[in-house]
């Protein structure tokens, strides 16, 4: 509880604290809350051990309870919204001071920016005043500083507000309290587009609110739908009624659940608002719309429809299975189009997006674990990309890969931290991009072997297939930045500030620690998926093997491993028993 | 404790863990060592290959005795994975030839990247590239195998485009070469490009072969799979057991540059020299034949199925690649590319092997031999490329024709490269190359698979090609006079000399080590082949029928001996006639219409390159052109504005009945009004 409100309750105080304190004082006041809301969500995560869950619950009034819950699906994505979240608070001081002062000079000298059609030059290609956002070594007037500390309040309050939306979406327990921070999380986007973006700005911001509306209202009426019909809107009562719903209805509703996460998702034909607002919005708050909040349409599919009416899941796999390929291979082949390095990960969201309806569409336990997990490793990887865009722009003044080049012997941090985000939505190991395009395409291959459904496998083949486009237009993209000669204008970049290339070291620490033990997120989530299908036999299951069959029991008794003839326990550092065995077969 | 029968450190086969782990612990040290000096850098490097080399040294004698280590930890939990290492004979063989070749080849780079810039970045990938390798080797599952997998294919896209600013030096074949409108050289960073994703493209085909088995059998461990056989079962009725099988395969194709992927081994060559010979004798592409040798037995064992589709698959393979690989290599002009072909060409040979291993009465014979080949082949591949590498340092170019008559100039490098060139060609009796192909083409003759006739003689055809091409380089460049090159350098006051100790020993040592397995070959080879009946009998069951060694001379089968000894000579006479005596001019082919379109065939990679660029590249990308253009410009990108002035629209026509004239809208009203009545009335 204190996790999701405590952003709201202090975001207005960090207006007035931007404004009279100065903006180190609102960076870091911002990042606490943040921190701490972080601190107070794992805690209970923690508690969960598998299968468990931590719930809070407050009377609603007629329209049931409005509680706060976690369990093994809304974990992985809690946490990661606000992992992300907080790191991005950091990377934001530097970034957006930068930003607010470029827009205020073009003010002042009543330069008026033409929105130019393809907008990739951000900022005239001119070297504007400082390096790296590097403010301490930089003389601020009086009017600049005041600016610029206002602006950065009410960047930071909209930000904090947008963070706890999403967190809030993803722990309601309620159709409609989920509906009102569905419909919250747009708002803050919306003016943070609108006053901090690039180019168009005011019309991206507009196309980007008008269709995240309409996605949340086609939503709205998938939900009320299925309230009524259940008698209640607590997620518990409609999980006990979904049965109440007339069959008729249920392709409706399914359908206007669908394109309203689709909208969310940036599904293809529906993704219509998605590139150009990940390209024009400033480069925080892309890390965070397309790395946290894009995800939370998957989050939706799978609360809404696979666990509250779950035994209508079955069979229309397909359909997501097909759209989710379609989606993928889209995505990618768009993203090798392009110039502008945004717009290259604004459409390599779109593919990754397509991964995960892809997995949620493939009715398996796997496929669907999978796909909650690339929620998690797309955030953490497609965030580091975003963060080396926005350290491009910032260092070089543009984000048109034709006028870059070389950047690796420049840039040599960002280099690294790139390859191992670039890596990450490759899906290679030690990444924890492998550790969920395995489990997802396992499961996928697995449900349409157990179907021979020759669509279904032919649809794998495909999906499997974009994996190595994914890697040519992530590599090809790489390329492009940071190989070859560097360009004349660039002989002085430098590397980015520390703010930054610490955020991203953390970042792509969680995504290594991820891709070495999966176990933190894939417990609870296996869990979760398997506790939803475990009576399901449409829903293609684990398999185990004779000998892990025996095994789990084994372990129970006397907490060996397998038959070995011995066994050994030592505590490791990490405090995991890890046990070893070892056997010898001695030739005789 | 394990109690009285302890295998390695505690019990606990921790030395086996090790010798993985420690290039990784040393690759995760050399970034620290940023600020330090070359010196402090390559020292540390050098000494962590080492140590994982006398960790592979140590179990050693755990594989000879035919023992094994396996050693878990639970790992994923969540799926009942376990981590582990599996030291069995074949493992431990193939991990200290790894270790020891690998740290020669990391002592050679000392002196070789001498002065390079980013050297932090070289240790890093190189410590890596090895870790990965030895993964490979000692993994006990397939998804920690396909870790290492992944690992090396990293380490080869960033040692590969190492120089990555793309200097013009860097680059791999001869600019202006333009094939079907693809362009026949690339930069160090293409190169790294195309390699990953050829790889790619063999990855995903080993992930689905993983993972049909993991929806059969819920486990990826090699024991697990070997001890409960009903996923086997399973699988066959489904007919899913040999796709799965050749899936996996497809892994190795992609790693191990067999046909049709292997087109990017040979611009891999735009790495420094010390990276290929480490992708081509000990890591990398050896990492898709010991694949083949690690589950190859496993389907063998699941004899009462029928699986020989899946060893033909890999005997053809290997044989197609050996032959296009083969004749490729007898135009080529770069020294290191002719290298290249040639280690594509002896993969070939191994799969060959292997693969007629599954379709023999007698398993071990061909398995043994694909294993010994691939022994004698890293030692004799590393040496070669060292030498090579040595020439490139000195000579500056990587033009066969901008060399020529080094042999008076270098020659330490002449005498040992010689030596390993030898060995390349199979020269009877003394060298390891000899013995290994021998047992090759003694498999092949012995198998009972009805098509082996052709494979032997497609092999003898290659030996030939193999001989000639061999000869062919030692002439190009040690004989004849000096080429243009040589003597501007010479009038530039640039001495051609031999290169530095730390260089050439290291190239010694293996060339040497090959010549001296030659003279003991069939000792070895007899050693070797005991110890893998041991162990395929002992682990899979598969027990040697009939006679092992028809007896004969030092066991040769004759046929297999004379036509090796014949195909050396006659490709070796012919090498020698043309390249080395120079009685025959070889530019005389160039006159010949159809032996020229022939030379224009195999010099433009019998259009293989081009074929796969224009179906893999060209092509998508016109064809995403056109989707970006009509489909997302126009259609995607229209539905904004068409929903705006539609709108617009919209309130236009409404905007016409608010015309503001009192008269108008009384008159609509009682219109209306009377409407309303008569449908009441009605």
């Amino acid at each position: 509880m204190v996790a999701t409100f405590l952003p709201l309750i202090f975001s207005p105080v960090v207006y007035f604290l931007g404004k009279h304190k100065g903006i180190n004082i609102a960076t870091w006041f911002s990042f606490g809350i943040l921190a701490l809301s972080t601190i107070f969500l794992i805690i209970p995560s923690l508690g969960l051990g598998s299968g468990g869950q931590y719930q809070e619950i407050y009377s609603g009034g007629q329209l049931g309870h409005f509680g706060l819950k976690l369990d093994g699906l809304s974990v992985p994505f809690a946490i990661t919204i606000y992992i992300i979240s907080t790191a991005v608070v950091l990377y934001s001081k530097p970034y957006m001071a930068r930003k607010i002062l470029l827009d205020h000079d073009h003010d002042q000298t009543k330069t008026i920016v033409e929105p130019k059609k393809d907008d990739v030059e951000v900022e005239d290609g001119k070297n504007v005043g400082f390096k790296g956002g590097n403010l301490s070594t930089m003389v601020l007037s009086k009017t600049q500083k005041s600016h610029l500390d206002t602006q950065m309040g009410i960047y930071f309050a909209l930000y904090l507000a947008l963070s706890m939306g999403m967190v809030g979406t993803v722990l309601a327990t309620n159709i409609l309290e989920f509906y009102v921070f569905f419909e919250l999380m747009i708002v803050p986007p919306f003016f943070l587009i609108a006053f901090f973006g690039y180019g168009n700005r005011k019309k991206v911001s507009f196309v980007f609110f008008l269709w995240s509306a309409v996605g949340a209202l086609v939503l709205l009426l998938g939900l009320l739908a299925i309230g009524f019909f259940s008698g209640g809107f607590d997620f518990d009562v409609i999980k006990s009624n979904s049965s109440q719903i007339p069959v008729d209805w249920i392709p409706l509703i399914l359908l206007s659940i669908v394109m309203g996460f689709g909208i969310k998702l940036g599904a293809l034909f529906l993704h219509v608002w998605l590139p150009d607002t990940y390209t024009q919005a400033p480069t925080p708050i892309s890390v965070v719309i397309s790395s946290a909040m894009t995800g939370i349409g998957a989050y939706g599919i799978v609360r809404i429809w696979l666990e509250l009416l779950s035994g209508n899941y079955a069979g229309y796999g397909i359909y997501l299975d097909i759209w989710g390929v379609a989606t993928m291979v889209f995505g990618g082949a768009m993203a090798l189009m392009q110039n502008d390095i945004k717009k290259v990960l604004a459409y390599s969201s779109i593919s990754s997006m397509g991964y995960i309806i892809f997995g949620l569409g493939s009715e398996s336990v796997l496929g669907i674990s999978g796909a909650i997990m690339l929620y998690v490793s797309h955030g953490l990887g497609k965030a580091l990309l975003f963060m080396m865009a926005g350290s491009i722009i910032l260092q070089t003044g543009t984000r048109n890969m034709d006028k870059l080049g070389g950047l690796s012997s420049k840039m040599p941090y960002t280099a690294v931290l790139t390859m191992i985000g670039a890596l990450t939505i490759m899906g290679v190991p030690i990444t924890s991009g492998f550790m969920a395009e395995w489990v997802l395409f396992n499961g996928s291959l697995q449900d349409a072997i157990d179907e021979t459904n020759y669509l279904k496998i032919a649809a794998f083949a495909v999906a499997i297939s974009t994996t190595v486009l994914t890697s040519a237009y992530i590599l090809w993209m790489y390329k492009r930045i940071f190989f070859g000669i560097v360009p004349e204008t660039l002989k002085n970049v430098g590397d980015s500030s520390r703010y930054v290339i610490v955020t991203m070291g953390v970042l792509a620490a969680f995504t290594l620690i991820l891709g070495l033990y999966p176990d933190l997120f894939y417990s609870p989530i296996i869990n979760y998926v398997e506790n939803l299908y475990s009576n399901s036999s449409n829903i293609a299951q684990i398999k185990q093997t004779t000998d892990s069959q025996e095994l789990r029991i084994s372990d129970q008794l006397i907490g060996g491993f397998g038959d070995s003839k011995t066994n050994d326990f030592s505590q490791i550092g990490t405090g995991e028993v890890d046990g070893y065995y070892m056997q010898q077969n001695r030739y005789t | 404790m394990v109690g009285t029968e302890t295998i390695g450190f505690a019990g606990l086969g921790v030395n086996a863990w090790l010798i993985w782990m420690i290039p990784f612990i040393g690759a995760a040290l050399i970034p620290a060592l940023k600020n330090k000096s070359e010196r402090v850098k390559s020292y540390i490097a050098v000494g962590f290959s080492f140590l994982s080399a006398f960790f592979a040294l140590s179990i050693l004698p755990i594989g000879l005795a035919g023992n094994e280590i396996h050693s878990q930890i639970p790992w994923f939990s969540a799926l009942n994975l376990n981590a582990g290492v599996l030291a069995d004979p074949l493992g431990i063989i193939m991990s200290n030839l790894v270790a020891w070749i690998s740290a020669s080849i990391f002592v050679y780079s000392i002196s070789y990247m001498h002065g390079e810039r980013s050297l932090t970045r070289y240790w890093f990938f190189m410590l890596f590239f090895i870790g990965s390798m030895q993964l490979i080797v000692l993994s006990d599952n397939l998804l920690m195998v396909f870790f290492g997998w992944e690992g090396v294919g990293l380490a080869s896209f960033a040692l590969i485009g190492f120089w990555y600013t793309d200097r013009k030096k860097d680059y791999v074949g001869r600019e202006g070469h333009v094939v079907w409108g693809i362009p026949m050289w690339a930069s160090p960073t293409h190169s790294g490009i195309k390699a990953f994703l050829f790889n790619r493209v063999g990855d995903i085909m080993m992930l689905s072969g993983m993972f049909m088995i993991f929806a059969y059998a819920g486990t990826f461990g090699f024991k697990e799979l070997l001890s409960d056989q009903s996923w086997a079962q399973e699988m066959m009725q489904q007919n899913l057991l040999v796709p799965a099988a050749v899936l996996l395969f497809g892994g190795a194709i992609g790693k191990s540059a067999q046909f049709p992927l292997n087109e990017w081994l040979l611009e891999a060559m735009t790495g420094p020299t010390s990276v290929s010979a480490l992708i081509h004798a000990a890591t990398m592409v050896k990492a898709g034949v010991f694949l083949v040798a690690r589950i190859g037995p496993l389907f063998f064992a699941l004899a009462v199925f029928n699986v020989s589709l899946f060893f033909e698959v890999v005997a053809w393979v290997g044989a197609i690649t050996a032959f296009l690989l083969a004749t490729q290599a007898l135009v080529n002009q770069e020294i290191k590319k002719v290298l290249a072909y040639s280690t594509g060409s002896q993969i070939g040979y191994m799969m060959m092997a292997l693969g007629i291993a599954g379709l023999s009465t007698n398993f071990v014979d061909g398995y043994t031999a694909g294993f010994f080949h691939m022994i004698s082949h890293a030692l004799f591949k590393a040496s070669l490329f060292m030498a090579a590498g040595a020439i490139l340092h000195t000579v500056g170019s990587r033009f066969m024709y901008d060399m020529g008559g080094l042999r008076k100039n270098m020659k330490k490098t002449y005498i040992f490269m010689l030596l390993a060139s030898l060995s390349l060609a199979g020269a009877p009796l003394i060298t390891s190359g000899f013995w290994s192909k021998d047992a090759i083409f003694a498999s092949l003759l012995e198998s009972s698979y009805s098509l082996s006739p052709y494979l032997f003689t497609i092999a003898v055809v290659i030996a030939v090609m193999t001989a000639f091409y061999t000869f062919r380089m030692v002439g190009l460049v040690f004989f004849g006079k000096p080429s243009k090159n040589m003597a501007n350098m010479e009038s530039k006051g640039q001495r051609i000399h031999e290169v530095s100790k730390m260089m050439w020993i290291p190239f010694a040592i293996l060339a040497i080590s090959s010549i001296a397995i030659g003279f003991v070959g069939f000792a070895f080879e007899a050693q070797i082949h005991g110890l893998f009946a041991h162990y395929l009998s002992n682990t899979f069951g598969i027990s040697e029928r009939g006679e092992g060694d028809d007896g004969g001379f030092l066991g040769l089968n004759p046929i297999a001996a004379i036509s090796s000894v014949g195909a050396f000579g006659v490709g070796g006479y012919l090498g020698y006639l043309f390249y080395i005596q120079r009685k025959a001019d070889p530019e005389k082919i160039r006159e010949n219409v159809v032996s020229r379109a022939m030379w224009q065939f195999l010099h433009n990679r019998w259009y293989l390159n081009s074929l796969l660029y224009w179906i893999g590249v060209v092509i998508p990308l016109a064809f995403y052109r056109l989707t970006y253009k009509y489909f997302e410009g126009i259609f995607i990108n229209g539905i904004n504005p068409a929903l705006q002035y539609s709108m617009v629209f919209m309130s236009k026509v409404v905007k016409v009945t608010q015309t503001g004239n009192i008269q108008t809208y009384l008159y609509v009203f009682s219109a209306g009004i009377i409407v309303i009545a008569m449908l009441l009335l009605m």
